[in-house]
């Protein structure tokens, strides 16, 4: 008889192939029928190549660094040279990304709006369209123009400070948007001409071109709608991205943005998010490289995006190659996504704050990613604003810091030759030699 | 009555020449050898009457808001894209996409019109005189479509609130798509629509009001329902 | 990702229609949508007996050196007549009965560089790097004359910008069939994998060129190519708007999406096939109607 003292029997071992998480997928599917969707991004452990395999080669003997605090950094962003008679002007490289008002809420929106203002930087609308709080709070704003269409208004595009053209995003590229039922607020469906509580899927594809070569002819037309004075930038998710960038400059984009797999979302397949698109450190290397393919690295800008965390990661990217980063997450987070207040109501959602990804059920116990009043009232949007515009100085600082420590008296004069890889992909990857070899592996 | 002769010029320079004649008080002006060209109109949003004694290429009265295009030959695709306001009338032939995303205004189109013809409209009214082409009415949201003759392949695909009538046969429903009949309010709006809109003798030539069929969403697709797993399955 | 252009003229008159100048000017309105290469597909009057063979000479310099190892080669095959050589190609006629298959693999082998690009009995194709103005200086499209022809400007999406990368694309193996696209054909490296085991030679990486290889072997099977184009809607994944031109026809195809945009014009004097209108209207005055093509179509014109 089997005897239940034995050591042996107390160890629980995992199937490495069921894993729980992989048992309780499979288990939900089989309740629902349908594919899990949640909001977030990626949630696997990254086990590929990112921006943590870099280190920065500060200055030693070969070199004389700055010093901090009075010897100046430059911050100042330009973005547009190529063909807009007013590009946009930056205090600083780091942006906020368009995020819909519907997927987060009217005070989220403000709070970003005002808290990019204060600081010098910028702001995006969304799948939505256009909130006027946005564009009075805000001090630039880019307006993006989506395939779904919702709230297109030319009024508000002539009010922007930029039009970017949305293929597609990091999370999911190569689909459309995803608003589950409970977001569609009475307010959100009548912005986007939908249904009250429909779940709402909006289309891969824009309506009205269908490759890059109809899309020559309509970032012609934006230009002509907004008499060709702002940038118009295209973005995409990051997939064949040294193809997607050649095409993009060929068809006329002043700044060109690639959001990589580690991209954020409110709500979307979490197969697409974690099975598409290829990793931002990836992608930014790709974007590099096709510009200088097709002749025209420096005369159009690259803003990169995907999953940036922090001063450093932006300033790797930078040094790669990007003129800016957009942040998402990271913004949402400064805000308080995922701090630990109304701890009962995370739980209520089957989750405990820094764990939470459950965006796209409506319910944010902080009261970002809802539409409900009462959770949205939560979320102050001076405090908001406040911790918003002091995350983009924090992050600031910590690129200037870098930069200084390489030499640099501009952060955008940062290269990839101020940078060691850590791992043999890392080096293959960026083209940067592998830290104790002086030698580039693979590539 | 003011003219523009588009000879060699680009889009821009004509688009800047109609709005300086739009500033300069002519509310009717007629715009000569357009030869297909992309982008004319675009953006325009004054009260005027434009007349393009041609066809228009690519988003002809895209992004308007107020004007009135009457267009005699054919336009290319995306015509009046995400309109505001407006009345885009073209004697000929529509391409792809034609009223993609309006908000609001008319489009009427005596010829036939290709495929995605009201793609992703979200308001405003669509008069089709001839046939319209494969995915009419995608995902439409609001306002109205109106198909005087046949419809091609997944005619009113995955709509929200878009309400469709067409005068002829629809060679394949879309999903969630479904027949119904007009009411007498209905009927009596198609009825004034085409009068309208068409000359009497094309007009004679189409049905009556009433014996349009009416095609609007069956809602199925609102919400996720793993009971309608073969409607989902198709859609997704 | 492209504008294509297709016109057969229809007038019969003794006197060949201006091909070449329409083409070009269609092709010249369309330039913007595709900046990387242009080419044309020319069916003139069929020489008596004889193959028109385009070769392309590679770019290791030395050009009349290259053209007479052609010259040299050929003669040993048959009557060569009518030899040019001008920019990146050697034109000439050949005996109609000779062991073409043998020549293509010996002209060849000659030079890695080197590519027979076209080969039939009324059939030129000319293509190059670069704008249709810069196709026009260098080869005098303008001045052809014949009964029908294709033309391409592309812009490159996967692969490489090149002569042998632009289009048209010669259904090798079959005489006078050459194919333009605008699209992407989605299970291009299935369709490849499936062709090279079979021991046909791809020559690019260029999706288009295996709709090409496909067509080719379609007609070898004994379709026509109203069936073969038909039959593309059920092999080839993915969006296309697709002209092909045989020795005596034209013809078109439409995906089943509607992807790609595809017009066309007929009057009692030609047909006229474009990306978009303003490459029939610039070329082509007059008063007619101008159709967007529905999805899934066919359409075959006999000249």
């Amino acid at each position: 008889m089997a005897d239940d003292s034995l050591p042996y029997r107390r160890t629980l071992v995992p199937s490495g192939v069921f894993l729980p998480h992989v048992i309780e997928d499979i288990q939900a599917k089989a309740e629902s029928g349908l594919y899990r969707i949640r909001g977030y991004g990626t949630l696997r452990p990254r086990h590929w190549a990112t921006f943590d395999d870099l280190t920065f080669l500060p200055c030693s003997l070969t070199r004389i660094p700055l010093e901090g605090y009075r010897e100046r950094c430059l911050t100042r962003t330009v973005l547009g040279t190529r063909f807009a008679q007013k590009p946009i002007e930056l205090d600083l490289p780091v942006m906020i990304t368009g995020m819909s008002w519907g997927a987060l809420s009217y005070n989220a929106k403000v709070a970003l709006a005002r808290g990019a203002a204060m600081v010098g930087s910028s702001n995006t609308t969304g799948d939505g369209g256009m909130l006027m709080a946005e564009r009075e709070n805000s001090k630039t704003l880019i307006y993006e123009v989506l395939p779904s269409r919702y709230g297109i208004n030319i009024h508000h595009m002539k009010m922007a400070d930029g039009i970017e053209l949305t293929i597609g995003q990091g999370a999911k590229p190569g689909t459309g948007g995803l608003l589950l039922g409970s977001k569609v607020s009475d307010t959100i469906a009548g912005q986007r001409d939908l249904p009250i509580g429909v779940d709402q899927r909006s289309p891969a594809r824009h309506p009205d071109f269908l490759g890059p070569d109809d899309m020559i002819i309509k970032v012609e037309e934006l230009r002509e709608a907004t008499d060709w004075q702002v940038p118009i930038v295209i973005k995409m998710g990051a997939t064949r991205v040294f193809d997607d960038v050649k095409l993009a400059a060929k068809a006329g984009a002043d700044v060109i943005v690639v959001d990589g797999m580690e991209g954020g979302t409110g709500a979307s397949p979490a197969i697409l998010q974690e099975h598409t698109g290829i990793p931002t450190l990836a992608a930014v290397c790709e974007a590099r490289k096709a510009l200088e393919d097709c002749g025209l690295y420096g005369e159009v800008q690259l803003i990169i995006a995907g999953g940036i965390r922090d001063g450093v990661d932006a300033a790797k990217a930078m040094a790669l190659g990007a003129d800016a980063v957009y942040i998402g997450t990271a913004a949402l987070v400064a805000l308080n996504c995922n701090r630990p207040l109304y701890v009962e109501d995370y739980r209520k959602l089957g989750t405990e704050p820094h764990y939470c990804h459950h965006c796209h059920t409506g319910r944010c116990p902080v009261g970002i990613t809802t539409q409900d009043p009462e959770l949205m009232e939560r979320l102050n949007i001076e405090e908001g604003a406040a911790r918003v515009a002091n995350l983009l100085r924090a992050m600031t600082l910590e690129i200037q810091m870098l930069a200084r420590a390489c030499g640099k008296s501009d952060v955008h004069h940062l290269e990839p030759e101020d940078m060691a890889a850590l791992t043999p992909e890392a080096s293959a990857i960026c083209a940067i030699p592998l830290a104790g070899t002086r030698k580039i592996f693979g590539g | 009555m003011a003219g523009i002769d588009c000879g060699d010029r680009s889009a821009r320079e004509i688009n800047a020449e109609i709005r300086q004649l739009i500033q300069a008080g002519h509310n009717d002006i007629w715009i000569s050898n357009p030869g297909a060209r992309h982008n004319l109109g675009v953006g325009l949003c004054v009260a005027a009457r434009i007349h393009i004694q041609g066809s228009v290429g690519y988003y002809g009265a895209g992004l308007i808001d107020g004007p009135t295009f009457e267009i005699a030959g054919e336009a290319g695709w995306g015509l009046a894209e995400s309109m505001l306001s407006g009345n885009v009338l073209v004697r000929g032939n529509a391409g792809n996409g034609a009223a993609a995303g309006i908000r609001g205004g008319t489009v009427v189109i005596y010829g036939s019109a290709a495929a995605r013809l009201g793609i992703s409209m979200k308001g405003g009214l669509v008069l089709v005189a001839g046939d319209c082409g494969y995915m009419a009415g995608f995902m439409g949201q609001k306002g109205t479509l109106i198909v005087c003759g046949d419809a091609g392949e997944a005619f009113a695909d995955c709509m929200y609130e878009t309400v469709c009538f067409v005068g002829g046969s629809i060679a394949e429903l879309g999903n969630d798509a479904v027949v119904k009949q007009p009411t007498p309010e209905e009927a009596g709006f198609l009825d004034a629509t085409l009068e309208r809109y068409l000359t009497p003798e094309i007009r004679a030539k189409k049905p009556p009001g009433r014996d349009f069929k009416k095609v609007v969403a069956g809602r199925k697709l609102w919400n996720f329902d793993q009971r309608e797993w073969q409607a989902w399955q198709e859609a997704l | 990702m492209c504008g294509i252009v297709g016109f057969l003229d229809k007038s019969k008159t003794s006197e060949r229609a201006a091909v070449g100048e329409v083409l070009l000017t269609m092709l010249q309105a369309l330039g913007c949508r595709g900046p990387d290469s242009a080419g044309v597909a020319l069916y003139g009057p069929p020489a008596d007996h004889k193959l028109i063979m385009r070769v392309k000479l590679g770019g290791g310099g030395d050009l009349p050196s290259r053209a007479q190892r052609i010259i040299d080669l050929a003669k040993s095959f048959g009557t060569i007549s009518d030899f040019s050589a001008a920019e990146s190609y050697a034109r000439f006629l050949v005996d109609e009965g000779i062991d073409e298959r043998r020549l293509i693999a010996s002209v060849e082998s000659l030079d890695p560089e080197m590519e027979v690009v076209s080969v039939g009995r009324r059939l030129d194709i000319v293509k190059q790097v670069g704008s249709p103005a810069s196709l026009e200086r260098s080869y005098a499209i303008s001045q052809f004359h014949g009964t029908h022809g294709l033309g391409h400007t592309r812009l490159s999406t996967e692969s490489r910008v090149d002569l042998s990368h632009s289009q048209p694309f010669w259904g090798r193996g079959w005489r006078d069939l050459a194919i333009v696209h605008n699209g992407h054909i989605t299970n291009y490296h299935q369709l490849r994998r499936k062709y090279e085991q079979k021991g046909v030679r791809l020559y690019t990486e260029n999706d288009s060129e295996i709709i090409a290889v496909y067509l080719a072997q379609q007609l070898r099977s004994g379709r026509s190519l109203e069936e073969s184009l038909r039959a593309m809607l059920r092999d080839l994944d993915g969006s296309y708007s697709c002209l092909a031109a045989t020795a005596t026809q034209l013809g078109f195809v439409k995906d089943p999406f509607a992807l790609k945009p595809l017009l066309f014009a007929e009057t009692k004097d030609f047909v006229a096939v474009a990306t978009e209108e303003i490459a029939i209207r610039s070329a082509l005055p007059g008063d007619y109607r101008v159709r967007e093509e529905p999805v899934k179509e066919v359409r075959v014109w006999q000249e």
